[in-house]
C-alpha cells in the first residue's frame, strides 16, 4: 500500500465543460490542483475558460500540455473538455504515466474507448470516468440488492428524465432560420447553467448521459449488457432536431447471468417535473422489488415569486463527488479499481453505441465487449 | 334461475345486462343478451370475440383498468393538449402470485390496451424480453408512429399480499406520473417502518358503470368498444409471439 497520508498532484487539463470534477479534486484533502492545462491549438473560448477557472484556484493556466506536465511533478490529471478530446487527452496523460479522471461521456468514438483501455492497461494507471454511483439513493440500493434483501435479481429498469431545456422548443424554428449550431448552443447552454454535451460533434441524450443510468445497472448487477433493442426519437429541442440527434430513448437490455432490464432516457423540458427530473430505479428479485428515487434525500423549498426554472425540490446529504475522491485515493493508495474503470466505461460506451445503432436499424444490436 | 330462462322468461324485466361470467361462457351470455336488443357491460373478454362481431345492442367490453382515477386523470391532461404529443409511457405493474393465476396473454392485455388507448391506436413494431429466471415476468418494448414509444414491465412474483403501479406519460410539452410511490404513507410499529399504499377504491367499478349508462341513455357507442379489446388482445399476441421467436414483430393495422 501506498503512502496513505500523501497528497496527490493534480492537474486540469482543459475545464471547458463541468467544473465540477476540478472543483471536487480541490475540496477533497487528499489532492490539490496545481495547474490547468490545454493544447494551445483550441480555440479562444476554451483557452478563456481555462483561464477563468486558473485564475479562480489562483494557479496558473498553461496552454501546452506536455509543458505543463514536464514542470509540474503531477500524480494525476482531470479532464473536462468537450467529449471528442476525452480520450485523446487521456491517453496523452496515461502515457506520460499520471493517472486519469474523465468527465462523461467517455468519447464519441467506441474506437478512442478502446485506445484508452488499452493505454490504461499498458502503462498501469487508475482511470475512474465521473459517475453518480455514490448518490445516497444509490448507496442505498446497492446495499439492499446486495444484502439479497430481494433475492437474485433478474430485471432491472431505470428512468432517466432531466426535466431541463435545451434551448427553443420543437417547432421553434422559422422558415428561413439556419438550423441551430451545436457547439454554440452548447456553449451557451453552459453560460445560462443548464447542462449538455459540450463539443463539436452534436451528440444525443442517450450519448450524452446514458452513462449515469447504465453505471447504476452496471454497478447494481455487477453484470455487462450482451444485447440491446432501442427506439430513438426527437421529440423537444429543436438543437436535437436540427442536429439529427435524439432526446429521448428506450432501450430494452439483456445482460450476463440472463439479467434483462431496461432504460428509458430524456431530456423532457423543465415543465414537465418539480425538479430535476423524474429518476428512479426498479429492481426485481426472486424475494421481492425495490423502487428507487434517485434525487432522495431532498428538501422541498416553495415561495412567493419562486423563478420559475428554479428547482422545488433540493438534493441533500449529495457526497457523491467526494465519495468520488474516496474511491480514486482508495484505489491509488491500494492498487484497486475505482468504481468505474475504463473497462467498465468502455462497456457502458459501447453499450450506447449499440442502443443509438439499435434506434437506427430498428433491429436488435449486440454490445461488443 | 339460468340464464337462458332469463333471457327467454324475463327478458321485459330488464333495460340492460351485465355480465361478469368466466371466460368460457361471457361471450355466449353477452351474444344472448345483445341479441335481445339489450345494452351489455360484459367482462373477462377477450375470448369468443368473433361470435360478437355484430351485435346487435350496445356492447361494451369491461376495461375497468382505463377507469381507475389515475389513469383517467393522466388520460384527460392527454385529452386536453396539457401534455402535448404523448411520447413516451412507461409501465411498471408488480403483482403478486395470487394475482397472476391467468394466462399471460391475459395478464399484459390492460397495458397493451392502456399503450393503444394513449398512443391511439396500435404498435408498428414489437420487442419483448422475458426472464429465464422467472416466467412469470415479462417486458415489452412497443414502438408507435410518430416516434412514440412505450416500455412495460409486469412480474407476477412480488410476495404475496400486495402489488405495485406505476404509469408515467411523457409528451411533447409535459408529463404525468401516475405512481403507487408517490402514494405510500408510513407506519411505524418496530424496526424499519412499512409502507402502505393509499388505494384509489373502487370509483374505477362506478365510473365504469356510470359509462355504460351514459352511453345508453345517450344512444351512443360507449367509450369502450369491442375493437378496442380485439386491437389489445391482437398487440398482446404480437408481444407473446416476440417473446416466443425472439423477433422484432412488426405491428399490423388495428386502430
Amino acid at each position: 500500500m501506498a503512502n496513505p497520508e500523501k497528497i496527490f498532484r493534480a492537474g486540469v487539463l482543459s475545464v471547458v465543460k463541468h467544473d465540477y470534477l476540478p472543483r471536487a479534486v480541490a475540496a477533497h484533502p487528499r489532492f490539490e490542483l496545481l495547474v490547468v492545462a490545454d493544447d494551445g491549438d483550441q480555440p479562444n473560448w476554451v483557452h478563456e475558460r481555462n483561464q477563468r477557472f486558473a485564475d479562480e484556484f489562483g494557479i496558473p493556466y498553461v496552454p501546452d500540455v506536455p509543458k505543463a506536465i514536464a514542470e509540474h511533478d503531477l500524480d494525476l490529471v482531470v479532464i473536462s473538455s468537450e467529449a471528442e478530446r476525452h480520450c485523446n487527452l487521456a491517453v496523452r496523460a496515461a502515457d506520460a504515466g499520471l493517472h486519469v479522471i474523465a468527465d462523461k461521456p467517455m468519447s464519441t468514438r467506441l474506437s478512442e474507448c478502446d485506445r484508452l483501455v488499452e493505454a490504461v492497461q499498458r502503462n498501469n494507471i487508475k482511470f475512474l470516468l465521473w459517475n453518480r454511483n455514490y448518490l445516497p439513493a444509490l448507496i442505498q440500493a446497492k446495499e439492499a440488492v446486495q444484502s439479497g434483501a430481494i433475492g437474485e435479481l433478474y430485471a432491472i429498469h431505470v428512468d432517466f428524465y432531466f426535466s431541463k431545456d435545451a434551448g427553443p422548443p420543437k417547432g421553434a424554428r422559422q422558415p428561413g432560420d439556419p438550423p441551430i449550431n451545436w457547439l454554440e448552443r452548447q456553449i451557451e447552454a453552459h453560460a445560462d447553467g443548464s447542462d449538455g454535451g459540450i463539443g463539436i460533434e452534436a451528440m444525443g441524450e442517450l450519448q450524452i448521459e446514458g452513462i449515469y443510468p447504465l453505471g447504476y445497472i452496471r454497478m447494481l448487477t455487477d453484470a455487462d449488457v450482451r444485447r440491446v433493442f432501442a427506439r430513438t426519437a426527437t421529440h423537444f429541442h429543436q438543437a436535437n432536431v436540427d442536429n439529427h440527434v435524439d432526446d429521448l430513448a428506450t432501450v430494452s437490455l439483456e445482460l450476463e447471468n440472463g439479467i434483462v432490464g431496461s432504460l428509458c432516457i430524456g431530456r423532457i423540458g423543465a415543465a414537465s417535473h418539480p425538479d430535476i427530473g423524474e429518476i428512479k430505479i426498479h429492481a426485481i428479485g426472486s424475494k421481492g422489488g425495490i423502487v428507487i428515487t434517485e434525487a432522495r434525500p431532498e428538501v422541498s423549498i416553495h415561495y412567493r415569486d419562486q423563478p420559475p426554472l428554479e428547482f422545488k425540490n433540493k438534493r441533500i446529504a449529495n457526497e457523491n463527488d467526494f465519495l468520488l475522491m474516496d474511491d480514486f485515493a482508495r484505489a491509488l493508495d491500494t492498487g484497486c479499481e475505482p468504481i468505474l474503470d475504463a473497462r467498465g466505461g468502455r462497456d457502458i460506451a459501447a453499450t450506447v453505441f449499440a442502443a443509438v445503432e439499435s434506434g437506427k436499424t430498428g433491429q436488435p444490436v449486440e454490445v461488443t465487449h | 334461475m339460468s340464464t337462458e330462462a332469463l333471457f327467454t322468461e324475463q327478458a321485459n324485466d330488464f333495460d340492460a345486462v351485465v355480465i361478469d361470467a368466466n371466460p368460457s361462457q361471457a361471450a355466449s351470455f353477452a351474444k344472448a343478451a345483445t341479441a335481445l336488443g339489450k345494452p351489455t357491460l360484459v367482462g373477462q373478454l377477450p375470448g369468443g370475440l368473433d361470435v360478437l362481431d355484430q351485435a346487435d345492442a350496445l356492447l361494451m367490453p369491461a376495461h375497468t383498468w382505463r377507469f381507475l382515477p389515475s389513469i383517467q386523470a393522466v388520460k384527460r391532461s392527454i385529452d386536453a393538449g396539457k401534455l402535448g404529443e404523448p411520447c413516451l409511457l412507461r409501465i411498471h405493474r408488480w403483482l403478486p402470485p395470487e394475482s397472476t393465476t391467468e394466462s399471460i396473454a391475459k395478464r399484459i392485455l390492460p397495458d397493451t390496451d392502456l399503450a393503444c388507448w394513449m398512443f391511439g391506436g396500435a404498435p408498428e413494431k414489437i420487442w419483448t424480453l422475458q426472464s429465464a429466471a422467472n416466467p412469470d415476468y415479462i417486458q415489452f418494448h412497443l414502438g408507435f408512429t410518430n416516434d412514440g414509444m412505450a416500455m412495460i414491465d409486469i412480474t407476477g412474483s412480488l410476495p404475496a399480499d400486495d402489488g405495485y403501479f406505476s404509469l408515467s406519460m411523457i409528451g411533447g410539452t409535459g408529463a404525468a406520473y401516475a405512481d403507487d410511490h408517490h402514494n405510500m404513507n408510513l407506519l411505524y410499529s418496530g424496526g424499519q417502518p412499512n409502507a402502505l399504499r393509499t388505494n384509489q377504491g373502487r370509483t374505477d367499478l362506478t365510473g365504469q358503470l356510470q359509462e355504460f349508462v351514459n352511453a345508453i341513455s345517450e344512444q351512443r357507442e360507449a367509450a369502450v368498444t369491442l375493437a378496442d379489446t380485439s386491437r389489445a388482445a391482437a398487440v398482446a399476441a404480437q408481444v407473446i409471439e416476440s417473446a416466443q421467436t425472439k423477433q422484432v414483430i412488426e405491428g399490423k393495422e388495428y386502430n
